[in-house]
C-alpha cells in the first residue's frame, strides 16, 4: 500500500521505516472491511489516470492498471452524455463481469476535482445495493 | 492507452537522476534542485515538490473556492516559520484532512513531473533544507519517478506534439471531430490565442499536467491547433501532370496482367 497506487509488492519499504496510514488509505481500508465481497479499492484522478491510493487487488487485479484504464470508461461516458445533450452528472457506473462487479463512483467534492472511487467486488459475496450505499458514505468520509 | 500504463523495465527506472537514487539510499533530507523544479526530501522520501511550470498547492486550494486566499496567507504567516502550514490548515478547520492530502499529492506529482523532466542542466542538492509546507504525506522517490515517466508516456500516446505544452493555445476554426467533456470545454473556453496551458491551469486552479493532457486531447480531435503546422499534402496535381507527360498511352498489356493476377488471388 502506497500513496500512489502501487501495490506494496512493487515498492519495498526500507526496514525500520513505518509510515502512518494516510487519510486516503484509512478510508479505503474502511471500504474494504465494511463492504462485503470487496476485492480491491482505489481512489483515482481521472485526468491524469493516477491512483492516489489503492488497497487490495493483487496478482489477478492490478489496481494501478485498472485505475488508468477506467479513466477512459469515465471519459467515454461523459462524451456520450455530451452527444446526447444530457445535462446531468454521473453518480456511478456499474460494470458486471461473470464473477465480479466493478463499481465506479464519481466524487462531487467542493472543488469538483475529477476523482472517482473504484471498487471491485466478488459477485457471489457482494450485495450490490449495500455496496453502493457504503460507497456513498465513504465519499463523505474522504472529505474531498 | 495501454502503452501509457506499462511499467518501464527495472534498469530504466533510475534513468532520470542517479543522484536521487543515491539520496534515497542515504535517506537524505534537503532540496534537490533541477532546471525545471525542486524536490524536497525528508529521510529519503519525497515530501514536497515545486516547479515554475506548475500551479502551487495554494492555487489548487484557493482557485476552486475550497480555501479563501486570506486563509492561506494566514496559514503561511503563522505556521510557515515553524514549517507546519499543512497541519495549520487542517487544525484550524479550513481544509479537511483528506482534502489536503489529495490536493498535496496532486501538487507534488504535478511539480515533480516537470522537475524530473529529462534535461541537460545541473542537478544540485542542498542538505538540510525543509519546505515550509511541512509534513503531509511522504511518497517514495521511486513512485514519484515512475509516475513522472508514466505521465510522459501518456502525453506521447495521446498526441505526440510537445510544443503544445508551452505554446499559446490557439482554437481551431473547424468543429472538433469528437464531443468534448465539460472539463475540456472549460479549458477551451479560456484559450484566447495568448494564454499558455499553464496560464489556463492557473485560472482554473487545476494541475498543469491535467491541462497538458486536455490540450493534447483537444489537439487530437482538432479543437486546438498544433503549434507546428503539419507538412503540406503532396502536390498531387503536379504529380498527375508529370505522369501524364511521361506516359503517352496506358500500358494495356500491363493492365491485363494485373487484372489476371488479381482475379487469380481473389
Amino acid at each position: 500500500m502506497t500513496g500512489t497506487g502501487t501495490p506494496s509488492r512493487n515498492s519495498p519499504r526500507r526496514k525500520g521505516t513505518t509510515t502512518p496510514m494516510s487519510n486516503t488509505e484509512t478510508t479505503l481500508k474502511e471500504a474494504m472491511t465494511s463492504i462485503e465481497g470487496a476485492l480491491g479499492a482505489a481512489l483515482v484522478d481521472y485526468s491524469s489516470g493516477m491512483a492516489l491510493g489503492t488497497l487490495g487487488g493483487g496478482k489477478e487485479l492490478d489496481l494501478s492498471v485498472a485505475a488508468a484504464g477506467n479513466t477512459d470508461v469515465v471519459r467515454a461516458k461523459l462524451r456520450t452524455m455530451e452527444m446526447l445533450g444530457l445535462k446531468d452528472e454521473i453518480e456511478d457506473i456499474l460494470i458486471t463481469l461473470g464473477t465480479q462487479y466493478h463499481l465506479i463512483r464519481l466524487l462531487k467534492g467542493r472543488g469538483n476535482n475529477g476523482l472517482f472511487l473504484y471498487l471491485a467486488l466478488d459477485n457471489k459475496r457482494a450485495n450490490l445495493a449495500m455496496a453502493r450505499h457504503q460507497l456513498k458514505k465513504i465519499e463523505d468520509a474522504l472529505e474531498v | 492507452m495501454s502503452t501509457a500504463i506499462q511499467k518501464p523495465p527495472q534498469e530504466a527506472r533510475h534513468g532520470v537522476s542517479p543522484m536521487l537514487v543515491r539520496l534515497v539510499t542515504e535517506r537524505a533530507t534537503g532540496a534537490l534542485l533541477r532546471d525545471r523544479g525542486t524536490l524536497y526530501l525528508c529521510d529519503g522520501q519525497v515530501v514536497h515538490a515545486e516547479s515554475p511550470a506548475a500551479p502551487g498547492i495554494d492555487v489548487l486550494l484557493t482557485a476552486a473556492g475550497r480555501l479563501r486566499p486570506e486563509g492561506w496567507q494566514e496559514a503561511v504567516d503563522r505556521a510557515g516559520p515553524r514549517g507546519r502550514v499543512g497541519r495549520f490548515l487542517v487544525e484550524s478547520g479550513q481544509v479537511g484532512d483528506g482534502e489536503l492530502e489529495i490536493c498535496h499529492l496532486g501538487a507534488l506529482h504535478d511539480a515533480a513531473f516537470f522537475a524530473l523532466a529529462p534535461s541537460s542542466g545541473p542537478t544540485r542538492f542542498r542538505y538540510g533544507v525543509a519546505h515550509w509546507m511541512g509534513p503531509v504525506r511522504p511518497v517514495p522517490a521511486e513512485a514519484v519517478e515512475r509516475e513522472a515517466a508514466r505521465r510522459r508516456e501518456l502525453l506521447e500516446a495521446i498526441w505526440p506534439c510537445p510544443d503544445l505544452d508551452t505554446a499559446p493555445v490557439v482554437r481551431s476554426t473547424r468543429p472538433p471531430d469528437a464531443p468534448l467533456t465539460p472539463r475540456q470545454r472549460a479549458v477551451l473556453a479560456l484559450a484566447d490565442g495568448a494564454r499558455t496551458p499553464l496560464d489556463i491551469a492557473r485560472l482554473l486552479g487545476r494541475p498543469a499536467f491535467h491541462t497538458l493532457v486536455d490540450m493534447r486531447r483537444l489537439a487530437a480531435v482538432g479543437a486546438v491547433e498544433s503549434p507546428r503546422a503539419p507538412a503540406p499534402p503532396p502536390d498531387t496535381h503536379a504529380w498527375a501532370a508529370r505522369m501524364a507527360a511521361e506516359t503517352t498511352a496506358p500500358d494495356v498489356a500491363l493492365l491485363r496482367r494485373l487484372r489476371d493476377a488479381l482475379e487469380a488471388t481473389l
